[in-house]
């Protein structure tokens, strides 16, 4: 199972969705080890509830979610987390009463298995490499950072306990111009260490930027899936992108 | 006036273990518990039939009876709250009221409503600068202190006490971050249960043990903790030293008989000027 090549995260026929109807109608989409896909998609297409039903905050109602050959759709969200799925969410990020250190310690403490080689130490080396600028705001109220700082707070917190994949829904949203190119160079590093990453991002010329796949939804369903270099070329890219809704609507 | 201001602080510190208890519960689980001042009286009675009717010593019987509590909550968690979880705060909050009448009842059904003392001998008060104290009050302030302090260490020392924490600022960011919430509800019981015990047995020490001895807290309790600041365990112990400190105060230009109007107003205050509390974050909805 392991090496290049084969995929760490396939989901095929996925419905989910809140009250009746379902939002995801038959998802289906691979990620294969070590690569980034990105999901891009107008408001309303279902990418973030896409990502939450993969994290487990919303039940599975028809299809299957495997990652590394094992099948998530039993496992609660805590379990999916410790099975090696970590996951970014868009806002309210890190636990904004706590400090960094003690989300830090949140992390280490309960997204690993309990093994007595856990380290207590709430950054490894790798992870210091990324974030040199953490320990100096360990005693902050996580709450009082800016922007940027907590999504790199998020990051790491997702990071400590080395994931399969790393789930991002919208990592630059919401964030001034510096952050973002920060974000996405971070998104960079971290895959050069072999994380699988699997983002939603409305910033989509920055997200096919760094990914190798690009899935483009719509009203719940995959539209397409290419490769990030050829919907870059596209000269056409925006109304591809945005096209869509336009059609459906019509 | 000084002997007045420390009354006050006795009242207030006897209040911060319950408040502590409602800002816990609600943090972890979002519904105001009414039944808390009927859990404290229940706890108190079971104190009394083990201190009084088989003679085992106060402080030995509260110990016994505290853990036991936490457990006995648990369950009670699991009958009456856990099955209504999904139904929403409102719900779960006219459930607590009823629960409340139920457990003051079941104390009223054992021993009645005369009132009965736990058994204790009498010491002479203690003088210290001007302030007279009674054996009962030094009990309280020590018990209360050992408690907020073991409750600072177990909420920023301990996994289990950040992982509380951690559902109470954002439960959805807890579950991506593994934190099992039915475990951390367990702790939260079980703690809430320990802390409620032993407040239940320090009410009971001040004034007697009936029935209504809790519930007739249960203003002043839920005014300290919202004055702090629901979900704050700090502004909890803050909110209840305030509220002990201006009730006992008031009563030098109202009548004693009002002093229980003193955390009503508190609570409308806050309610509209500062509805987060002193500590509290301000609600988000998103």
């Amino acid at each position: 199972m392991s090496g290049e090549g084969t995929d760490i995260l396939t989901i095929s026929g996925l419905h989910a969705g809140y009250g009746a109807g379902d939002i995801l109608k038959g998802i289906e989409a691979t990620v294969r080890r070590g690569r980034v896909v990105a999901i891009i998609g107008p408001n309303g297409s279902g990418k973030s509830t896409l990502i939450k039903t993969l994290v487990g905050l919303l039940a599975v109602r028809q299809g299957q979610i495997v990652l590394d050959g094992e099948s998530m759709n039993a496992l609660n969200a805590p379990a999916r987390v410790r099975a090696g799925m970590s996951y970014v969410p868009q806002e309210y990020n890190v636990f904004r009463n706590l400090t960094v250190l003690e989300n830090l310690k949140i992390a280490r403490e309960f997204m690993t298995v309990r093994t007595a080689t856990r380290s207590s130490n709430p950054l490894d080396d790798e992870l210091l490499a990324l974030f040199p600028e953490l320990p100096a705001k360990f005693g902050m109220l996580a709450g009082n950072l800016s922007g940027g700082q907590r999504q790199m707070l998020a990051f790491a917190c997702a990071l400590t306990v080395h994931p399969k994949i790393l789930l991002l829904d919208e990592p630059s949203a919401g964030l001034s111009p510096k952050y973002i190119a920060d974000i996405f160079a971070t998104v960079r590093k971290v895959n050069a260490r072999g994380v699988s990453i699997f983002m939603v991002e409305q910033n989509a010329t920055e997200a096919l930027r760094i990914a190798d796949t690009c899935i483009v939804m719509a009203n719940g369903r995959v539209r397409m899936t290419a490769p990030a270099s050829e919907l870059l070329a596209m000269p056409d890219l925006r109304s591809l992108y945005l096209g869509d809704a336009r059609e459906e609507a019509a | 006036m000084l002997q007045t201001a420390f009354n006050g602080l006795v009242t207030g510190i006897i209040v911060t273990l319950p408040a502590l208890a409602i800002t816990l519960l609600f943090g972890v689980l979002k519904f105001p518990n009414f039944a808390v001042g009927s859990m404290m009286t229940l706890a108190a009675y079971m104190v009394f039939a083990l201190n009084v009717q088989l003679g085992v010593p106060l402080a030995v019987s509260t110990a016994i009876v505290a853990v036991a509590f936490g457990g006995l909550l648990i369950g009670v968690d699991y009958l009456t709250f856990r099955p209504l979880r999904e139904r929403g705060s409102i719900t779960l909050m006219v459930a607590s009221l009823g629960l409340g009448f139920i457990l003051e009842n079941i104390a009223r059904l054992a021993y009645g409503n005369t009132a009965r003392s736990f058994a204790i001998e009498l010491a002479r008060p203690f003088r210290f600068f001007d302030i007279r104290m009674n054996r009962e009050q030094m009990i309280t302030i020590v018990v209360s202190t050992l408690a907020m302090l073991a409750m600072y260490v177990l909420l920023t020392r301990m996994p289990i006490g950040r992982a509380m924490r951690a559902v109470a600022d954002n439960p959805a960011l807890a579950l991506v971050r593994g934190i099992e919430s039915p475990r951390v509800i367990r702790w939260t019981w079980f703690i809430a249960g320990i802390l409620l015990a032993v407040g239940g047995v320090l009410i009971g020490m001040d004034r007697a043990l009936e029935p209504p001895m809790g519930s007739n807290y249960l203003i002043t309790v839920f005014a300290a903790a919202i004055l702090g600041g629901l979900g704050s365990p700090l502004g909890a112990f803050v909110g209840a030293l305030i509220i002990g400190i201006i009730s006992e105060l008031a009563t030098f230009v109202i009548p004693p008989n009002y002093r229980i109007g003193i955390p009503l107003c508190v609570i409308a205050m806050i309610l509209i000027f500062r509805p987060q509390g002193l500590f509290g974050q301000p609600y988000i909805r998103k």
